[in-house]
């Protein structure tokens, strides 16, 4: 059985978005880094989500010249860097506020991501192979070929 | 019997449950035939219509054969093919006198919900959660139709199913939209929307002598019907230019569409993502009921003194709405459910006459229980998918 994928394009927008603000505002005085080496490096993680994201193809997007599932990959990359940060530059040495947020954003977004639909077709749990076989009409001759359905007034 | 009930958000499930009884003279019992999931079916799945609760019955096209009726329903007898409107309506108040069936004083006995969110009551509707009254509906083997000697017409010929059943709601709904921008010949008319009821309006509008009729959806599929079988004549595709605005003014010679028809209610989507993340946020988390992007476009879009008609669902309350440019470009709104006991009877006769066959919007015909994979393609727009209809 398919792992289910229950957050589709709009909903994996409305979470960039609402995170990516979450992280440069409140994120890090909450997080306890405020004044930091740390602060700054979520801050920005949360800059630069947000503005790829409204250049993402999907229906949050603004300017969408991003595909859907760039996106998708930038996310992931982009959580492992962050992760990665604190171990690179040694801060880690100064205690655990300065690679525990880090880390724990990483596991946050690549949870996301593994539970974010990939195809944009959102939370669809039908089965259409089986819609297909029983379906007594053929949409295609429905839509593509047929004969216009209405005479107009003046006819 | 098999009924297709609610089963919580995104969940629908085929199950047994106890057959319909007469519960008051004015009752039928109606074996069905066909039955159809309508747009407005995805506003209760989908889990933004209040009031739902599990095992309700749902579904409010339908149509089959009378196998019961009680004591005060002398106009139809046991055998009747009949097809049976969504609006539940006494046919004795002054609203149903006044032909304005969808507003019936005494079919909604949830009547205190409804005024508590409207001001005053509405109909009962079948199938449509117990703001409206909590009836059973009709995506099932058999239903009840209270004021059967009111609501139901009587189908006398050999007609297809699937030529009548939309007499029961998407045909009166789209007609109703399209006679509301009064076209008397000539007119531009843009539709928002073109699943199953947006695909009514426009072909309704043809058949009143409008002269240009513009489909706008975001679905190359929905187009292409829209252009080949219900006879719109432009098309705008919003997933390659968001700017519908824009688009309409360029077809209209800078003016705007003589009247505009929203058929597409509170779950719109658009292409402006700062204001649609917004919407659909706040819907989210429930704070605004309605998305509002279509009816705001179509305001900014009709020409100033056109006439907006808005058959489109909506259930509560929508931000941002330009009261501005309503009042300033001196539009006229017209709006409503759809009082289908007021057409039943002429466009049976269209049908009957061959100027329409609303079969065309058909692209699925399953069995009941097919109806849980039937949501999920219908709602996700799979395998070209414009209109189910159900066969129990």
């Amino acid at each position: 059985m398919p792992m289910p994928r229950p957050i589709d394009s709009t909903l994996h927008g409305a979470t960039d978005y609402s995170v990516g603000t979450l992280l440069m505002t409140a994120f890090p005085k909450l997080a306890g880094v405020e004044g930091t080496p740390a602060a700054k490096q979520i801050r920005a993680a949360g800059a630069i989500h947000a503005s790829y994201s409204t250049l993402t193809d999907y229906p949050l997007g603004v300017v969408k010249v991003i595909p859907y599932k760039a996106h998708l990959a930038i996310d992931a990359l982009g959580a492992l860097a962050l992760a990665a940060t604190p171990f690179v530059t040694g801060q880690w040495k100064k205690g655990r506020s300065q690679w525990l947020p880090h880390v724990g954003l990483c596991l946050f977004e690549l949870s996301s991501l593994l539970m974010s639909d990939p195809t944009q077709k959102g939370d669809f749990h039908g089965d259409v192979d089986a819609v297909r076989r029983a379906n007594m009409e053929d949409p295609g001759r429905k839509i593509h070929s047929g004969p216009r359905a209405v005479q107009p007034a003046a006819a | 019997m098999r009924a297709t009930v609610w089963s919580g958000r995104n969940t629908v499930q085929v199950e047994n449950v106890p057959d319909p009884k007469i519960l008051e003279e004015r009752d039928a019992i109606v074996r069905i035939s066909s039955t159809a999931i309508c747009g407005s079916d995805l506003h209760l799945y989908d889990g933004y219509v209040p009031t739902m609760k599990r095992g309700d019955i749902l579904g409010h096209e339908f149509m089959g054969e009378v196998v019961e009726v009680g004591r005060r329903v002398d106009n139809l007898k046991v055998g009747d093919r009949v097809v049976v409107p969504f609006p539940i309506a006494c046919g004795d108040c002054w609203m149903c006198k006044h032909e304005l069936w969808s507003l019936c004083e005494n079919s909604n006995p949830n009547a205190g919900l409804a005024e508590k969110m409207f001001g005053h009551p509405t109909c009962g509707i079948f199938g449509y959660s117990h703001l409206t009254g909590g009836y059973a509906g009709g995506q099932a083997e058999y239903a009840r139709v209270p004021f059967a000697d009111v609501g139901p017409i009587k189908i006398e010929d050999d007609l297809d199913d699937e030529k009548v059943l939309f007499l029961s709601d998407i045909f009166p709904t789209g007609y109703m939209g399209a006679e509301f921008c009064d076209i008397s010949g000539g007119e531009s008319i843009a539709v928002f929307g073109a699943g199953p009821v947006g695909q009514f309006a426009i072909a309704s509008a043809v058949l009143l002598g409008a002269e240009q009729v513009i489909a706008i959806d975001q679905y190359g599929y929905r187009l292409e019907m829209a252009r080949n079988r219900a006879g719109a004549t432009d098309v705008i595709d919003f997933s390659q230019d968001a700017d519908i605005v824009e688009q309409l003014k360029v077809l209209t010679g800078g003016r705007g569409p003589d009247a505009v028809i929203d058929a597409v209610g509170l779950e719109a989507a658009h292409g402006h993502g700062a204001l649609h993340a917004a919407d659909r946020m706040k819907q989210a988390s429930r704070s605004e009921t309605d998305r509002g992007h279509a009816l705001r476009d179509a305001i900014l879009a009709c020409r100033p003194g056109g006439i907006v008609s808005i058959i489109g669902v909506y259930g509560g309350l929508m931000d941002k709405f330009p009261t501005g440019a309503l009042m300033n470009k001196g539009l006229t709104i017209r709006t409503g459910q759809c009082h289908v006991h007021r057409y039943l009877k002429p466009l049976y006769e269209h049908v009957r006459e061959g100027r329409i066959d609303p079969s065309f919007v058909v692209t699925h015909r399953l069995g009941l229980d097919m109806a849980p994979d039937a949501y999920e393609t219908f709602k996700h727009k799979q395998d070209e998918c414009v209109k189910v209809v159900l066969k129990p």
